[in-house]
């Protein structure tokens, strides 16, 4: 018999008490470490799309800026176009080391002609191209070849199949890149050459042809030289390219931003309410066991318990319930995060990643220590009280 | 003396209006072996007297002292040690832990400090349980058991640690007169068997017939004894 011992033998005693302590441990954690792994999720998602990207400013038609940010982020299909020669116009723009065009098209939804429905698609410029091109060198060590594609990493070849089927034109898909959480991850990134060559053949073989307006381009992604400042270019651009919004990296995605900080406010609201009123709640249960117990406390000081050994044995079997509580609600956090993580990117309308392995770990432990201090403090001061009452006031009715 | 108290009083402030001298300017030497039994009428302040003896209760004025040492001039640890090693305590109160059973309510007192020259705790404490008469309960929890065998129970554990005073307020006043006399003659036989200094607090002054010295309390000073 040890005093850990007599904390395990005082919970498994009082079934009720221990039963609302543990629950509380089991919410405080798995809140804290759902709200973190979502905030950590989105941000973490919207940085991994700004470095896939690349791109220190994003040029998109006049008004076109929330919906080319949308087909971004959510992998909403969208369609938007500018004349081509925008494209020289831009590069020449003072600072400016690379400005490379990107078509924005669409598959057909529910048509038979394509095996992928609602897919977007990425056309961009070999030539040019900073996004796909240096993931391809690496990867594949060779450019795409026409009819060739690669994918977000959420885009796969139907099964059965050999290729993905678009406006009934086949296209051999030569491999995924690494998830961002966002609708990077659903869309087909392919060259120029083929999506012109999807459009020829999809006038004959599909139910729609796919229509790309001659000399049109969706948006030109811009590459700054070293140590040249994105927001002159982009100021330089209004004046000298009509009817086009630049946007700068900082800026992309801003309204999600926005959307996404508004959201994590409230949740970390609530997430403040529920760790304040759960430390009341079990303030008030061990203040509640304490004067239950304050004859049995008598007795163990009688017996030889010192204060120490008292406020030891108090605050031993909060930490064993924190812990316990607190492991159960990090799983069960962990687990509800993961499981429902396409729901709640859909409900909430945000991009989210699952974090790492070595990241999840650091999250779990912090979740655990956040339960084990809350509660063990929430215990603290009955527990301090009661050890410092003498033991026959403390054995009296 | 191995227990003396020196003019010693005990004030209760338990509001502004309401102030009570529990005990009040007593005197007590109790020497190495006897069996002293208090009585007195409730409120008389005998378990008042005995608390301030063990150390539970801190006298508002006069010295407390233990084999010569005052209780009071030392720290928590120091008190709370000499309380596990040197004193043996049976409450009037059930004072078992519900969630231990028979046998881990004997052997607590060992986890706050006890020496036991080598024998397992268990042992030590089943051969009490023994001692008491409850050999076939050591598994038993205390709701599993009679108020009387829960007192010896308690007997049993306030002599785990070989103390040399043995505390006992009120030990049968929960308890039929069959089990009064039973528990009683088990005080006897123990203070017979061990030579342990027992003080033990009655309002039956029948029962002082089992002690070696009787003292009688009212109005929280000795008026005999």
């Amino acid at each position: 018999m040890n005093l850990i011992r007599l904390a395990t033998k005082n919970i498994a005693g009082s079934a009720f008490r221990s039963g609302v302590v543990f629950l509380c441990a089991l919410v405080v954690a798995g809140l804290s470490l759902s709200t973190v792994l979502l905030i950590r999720g989105a941000q973490e998602s919207l940085r991994l799309a700004l470095e896939r990207l690349g791109a220190d400013v994003v040029v998109v038609p006049e008004g076109e800026s929330s919906r080319v940010e949308t087909a971004l982020l959510m992998g909403k299909p969208t369609t938007a176009w500018m004349p081509q020669e925008n494209v020289s116009k831009i590069a020449n723009i003072p600072g400016v080391a690379v400005a490379s065009p990107q078509l924005y098209l669409a598959s057909l939804a529910n048509a038979s002609c394509c095996s992928a429905s609602e897919l977007f698609m990425v056309a961009f410029d070999p030539k040019t191209d900073f996004t796909i091109e240096p993931w391809l060198k690496r990867k594949l060590g060779h450019e795409l070849r026409l009819g060739e594609a690669v994918g977000g990493h959420l885009v796969f070849v139907p099964e059965g199949e050999e290729n993905i089927k678009l406006y009934g034109y086949f296209i051999s898909l030569k491999g995924n890149l690494e998830p961002t959480g966002m609708g990077l991850d659903q869309t087909l990134f392919l060259t120029f050459d083929t999506a012109q060559d999807v459009a020829r053949i999809s006038r004959t073989r599909a139910e729609r042809p796919l229509e790309i307006p001659a000399n049109s381009i969706s948006a030109v992604m811009v590459k700054m030289k070293p140590g040249a400042d994105a927001h002159t270019a982009a100021l330089d651009i209004i004046q000298k390219v009509p009817n086009v919004t630049p946007i700068e990296s900082p800026e992309l995605f801003q309204a999600y931003r926005k959307q996404i900080t508004g959201l994590l406010r409230g949740m970390l609201a609530v997430l403040g309410i529920t760790l304040v009123l759960s430390l009341v709640l079990i303030s008030l249960i061990f203040s509640m066991a304490a004067n239950e117990r304050r004859r049995e406390i008598g007795v163990l000081r009688a017996l030889g318990a010192t204060r120490v050994a008292i406020l030891q044995s108090l605050l031993s079997e909060a930490a064993i319930l924190a812990l316990g509580g607190g492991a159960v609600g990090i799983v069960l956090g962990a687990l509800t995060t993961f499981l429902f993580r396409d729901l709640i990117v859909r409900s909430l309308e945000m991009p989210f990643l699952f974090p790492s392995l070595p990241s999840l770990l650091t999250l779990v432990g912090a979740g655990l220590i956040v339960a084990l201090a809350g509660v063990t403090l929430a215990a603290l001061l009955p527990a301090f009280r009661i050890s410092l009452q003498e033991p026959a006031i403390a054995m009296r009715e | 003396m191995i227990v003396s108290l020196q003019d010693v009083t005990k004030v209760y402030t338990i509001s502004q209006e309401n102030i009570v001298t529990a005990v009040r300017g007593v005197s007590l030497e109790v020497g190495r072996g006897e069996f002293v039994i208090i009585t007195g009428r409730s409120g008389s302040g005998k378990t008042t007297l005995l608390n301030l003896a063990a150390g539970l209760a801190r006298p508002t004025s006069g010295l407390v002292l233990l084999e010569g040492v005052d209780l009071w001039s030392l720290s928590d640890r120091q008190q709370s040690l000499l309380r596990n090693r040197k004193l043996g305590f049976v409450f009037q109160f059930p004072s078992l832990l519900p969630s231990l059973t028979t046998l881990e309510n004997v052997g607590l007192p060992t986890i706050f400090g006890t020496n036991h020259r080598g024998q397992s705790v268990n042992d030590r404490a089943a051969e009490l349980l023994d001692l008491v008469g409850l050999s076939d309960k050591l598994a038993a929890y205390p709701r599993q058991l009679s108020a009387g065998q829960q007192q010896r129970v308690v007997i049993a554990r306030s002599l785990i640690s070989q103390p040399q005073v043995l505390l006992a307020d009120e030990p049968t006043s929960n308890l039929d007169e069959q089990t009064e006399k039973e528990i009683m003659s088990l005080f006897k036989d123990i203070h017979a068997a061990t030579g342990v200094t027992i003080l033990l607090v009655t309002h039956t002054s029948q029962l002082v017939s089992y002690g070696t010295r009787a003292i009688q309390m009212a109005n929280g000073v000795v008026v005999k004894g």
